[in-house]
């Protein structure tokens, strides 16, 4: 007797149900913010400051042409002409795995964007058990593509280049985890939102000041900024794991390294100033949850872009021996003075 | 001590690269471990040296220059001196001290740009190179007023100096020196002194004394690492045996040892052109030298900004030199770079910076 065919149901997650039926705010949320329009205006403004700021400190002008005021089209220009560049794969690189990076690696930070709420309901995909740890699994996939692009492309340079920024990413992030876990046993919830909601009153910079410091440093380790850009070490690696690339998918590698600050950046907003805590300046709700994330997260973009004029970059040894030997045990003892503390500390909080 | 197992990976460092200049040097490395530094010379090779046989006494000069451009004063005055040397020409007072005080010119610039190449070698942006080349201008600015050119000066000629001292000048180069003198202690404070800039140069490259001189290190490389020897007190060529300046020496060995060199020497640079303004005396800046010197022979040594360098001239009665043999001072110092993997430790890392703090000028190892 044959079997009957047993229709199986598709048991699909309320999340995704909800995902496929759009409604207009939803939309809002992925076409502009803090969706793709977001993270690309993030990356057109950020970088155009950072170049206007480095101009200046070197006493020199900076992008000025394009676009008549300040040169703001400047990297638009750039992004143009890469896209008309060819892009071609060195001789023995392993094809598939070079083309794919550039494809793959730029989506993990944005997709880490999604978590991060800018307003009460205005999140994009909030996982309410788990959307610290969400960020954190989504984040430790940028090493695995570092390696594989400076693994594929094979060339030195880019070898040594993609075994620095796994060894790199590794020391940064410990730090970053275990700092905040200090936030996490304060507030006692994975969900990004309770942890904002918890921070209406005091910002968490304060209790959790140790932790604080150690994360922004972490942060800094974690998107290879300087003084941790060692992974591209113009002066001895060319430009690190990323040498052999041309073209757009150059373009596209580039963009990582912004949109890695600009996830890490939020976090660190999320997690310690509050997220988009603070004074109703554009009526309750939403706008002014907007309107707060994006001025912290100006000031902290422009915090670590002020770094880059002001310190060189550590040897690889020198911040491994940073992260291991110092951030990790700062962290370490936030989380016991946390645990110890925690009674006093909520009730600074309320 | 290195062990003696060789690297197991072989990395170019130039002759297309960021910041290796024209040069290549080759790395065997094992991950971060540097365990040879091969000099790779001749990218630039000119054939100056051969060149100069074909052009006459001044003609020569100019060639000789590209020897070191950033430091054209120093090293045109080293070929000048030893044609003076070879024909016994004796050279007016005003003259020397207009040529000690384009010499520490040309020493504050070529310093400068060493400072600011320092930074490049250490990090991604740093500000200082650019601040160094806009301090530079001033003095390319003075050079300019005194002899018309910015870079090449050809100023130096057998007998004395193309011209005197313009007015003004004199009320300029004091204005420039303090506020120069200001620049120098933002330099110290926010690059000398920068915390990761120490942890990057503090202990790195160490190059003791025996070795220093043993391998035949030159100029601030020498003196960082605790010999003194500077050829303006040696030899007191030109004005700097009236000069009162100390000579800058570190006992370290490491790479901030031989920026602090440098960096005290531009101090003394500045002091020594403000005596030089001070006490120059009057009288002609140049005697009439015939366009074909006797038969003779001569050797001139002077303290360029990289060190020592040494011309040996052969004149055959002509108005041409027979032969023109130079030692120069980044040949030797690359010959350092190339043995210190053996004496200390060095990380992929550390090479730019260890290569940038022994200043080397490859356009002179090349000739």
């Amino acid at each position: 007797m044959a079997e009957l065919p047993i229709p199986i149901p598709l048991p699909l997650p309320d999340w995704i149900i909800e995902f496929i039926a759009l409604n207009w705010e939803t939309l809002l949320k992925i076409a502009i913010i803090p969706g793709l329009a977001f993270i690309l205006l993030f990356e057109l403004i950020a970088v155009w400051f950072e170049r206007k700021f480095l101009a200046d400190a070197m006493l020199r002008i900076g992008p000025l042409y394009c676009g008549r005021v300040a040169g703001w089209l400047q990297l638009i220009a750039d992004a143009l002409k890469l896209t008309i560049k060819e892009v071609f794969a060195p001789k023995g690189a392993h094809k598939l795995l070079f083309y794919a990076v550039p494809i793959v690696a730029p989506t993990i930070p944005a997709l880490a964007v999604v978590l991060i709420p800018f307003g009460p309901d205005w999140i994009l995909f909030r996982a309410s058990g788990a959307g610290l740890l969400l960020f954190f699994a989504l984040t430790s996939l940028i090493p695995v593509t570092t390696i594989l692009a400076g693994w594929g492309s094979n060339n030195k340079y880019t070898i040594i280049g993609a075994l620095r920024s796994a060894y790199l990413y590794i020391a940064a992030e410990m730090p970053l985890f275990i700092a905040a876990a200090g936030v996490v046993i304060l507030a006692g919830t994975f969900d990004l939102v309770k942890i904002v909601e918890l921070q209406s009153k005091m910002w968490f910079a304060i209790p959790q000041f140790i932790g604080f410091i150690v994360f922004f440093i972490a942060m800094l380790g974690a998107s290879e900024r300087v003084p941790f850009d060692i992974p591209v070490a113009e002066q001895e690696l060319v430009l690190g794991w990323r040498t052999e690339y041309t073209g757009i998918a150059f373009g596209l590698l580039m963009t990582i390294e912004y949109a890695c600050l600009l996830a890490w950046s939020l976090l660190f907003i999320t997690l310690y100033l509050g997220g988009y805590q603070g004074p109703p300046i554009l009526g309750p709700g939403t706008a002014s949850g907007i309107f707060w994330m994006l001025v912290k997260l100006g000031i902290v973009v422009a915090v670590a872009i002020f770094l880059r004029v002001v310190f060189p970059r550590y040897r690889i040894d020198q911040a491994l021996r940073l992260g291991w030997r110092y951030l990790i045990p700062l962290a370490l003892l936030n989380i016991f003075l946390t645990l110890a503390m925690k009674p006093y500390l909520l009730a600074m909080l309320q | 001590m290195m062990s003696e197992t060789k690297g197991i990976m072989r990395i170019s460092w130039g002759p297309q690269h960021p910041m290796s200049g024209q040069f290549r040097f080759i790395l065997e490395t094992d991950g971060e471990n540097v365990y040879e530094i091969i000099p790779d010379f001749g990218f630039t090779h000119r054939g100056i040296e051969k060149i100069l046989e074909y052009r006459t006494f001044v003609q020569g000069i100019v060639p000789f220059e590209r020897l070191a451009m950033v430091d054209a004063a120093n090293v045109g005055l080293a070929y000048v001196r030893a044609i003076e040397d070879a024909a016994n020409i004796e050279v007016p007072k005003r003259a020397q001290y207009i040529r000690t005080i384009l010499c520490e010119i040309s020493r504050i610039n070529s310093h400068l740009y060493a400072i600011g190449l320092a930074a490049e070698a250490a990090g991604g942006y740093p500000a200082i190179f650019l601040w160094t080349t806009a301090d530079r201008e001033l003095f390319l600015d003075l050079a300019e007023m005194l002899t018309g050119a910015r870079w090449s000066y050809s100023f130096f000629i057998p007998g004395g100096v193309r011209a005197d001292i313009p007015e003004g000048f004199k009320e300029k180069a004091l204005k420039v020196l303090s506020y120069f003198e200001k620049r120098l202690i933002a330099y110290r404070d926010s690059w000398l002194e920068n915390e990761i800039w120490l942890t990057r140069s503090k202990g790195i490259g160490k190059l003791s004394t025996e070795d220093a001189i043993k391998l035949g290190a030159a100029g601030p490389s020498l003196r960082g690492s605790g010999v003194e020897l500077d050829m303006r007190k040696e030899d007191k060529y030109e004005a700097y045996g009236e000069i009162d300046f100390r000579m800058a020496v570190q006992k370290e060995g490491d790479c901030q040892a031989r920026f602090m060199v440098r960096f005290l020497e531009m101090i003394e640079s500045t002091r020594i052109i403000k005596q030089a303004l001070e006490n120059m005396p009057p009288g002609p800046f140049k005697k009439p030298v015939p366009p074909k010197l006797p038969k003779g022979e001569g050797f001139a040594r002077v303290e360029t900004a990289r060190g020592e360098m040494d011309v040996h001239v052969i004149l055959d009665g002509s108005d041409k030199p027979y032969r023109v043999k130079v030692c120069a001072p980044s040949f030797r110092n690359l010959y350092v770079i190339s043995k210190l993997p053996k004496l200390t430790k060095i990380l992929v890392a550390d090479v730019p910076v260890v290569v940038w703090s022994f200043d080397p000028w490859y356009l002179d190892a090349d000739r």
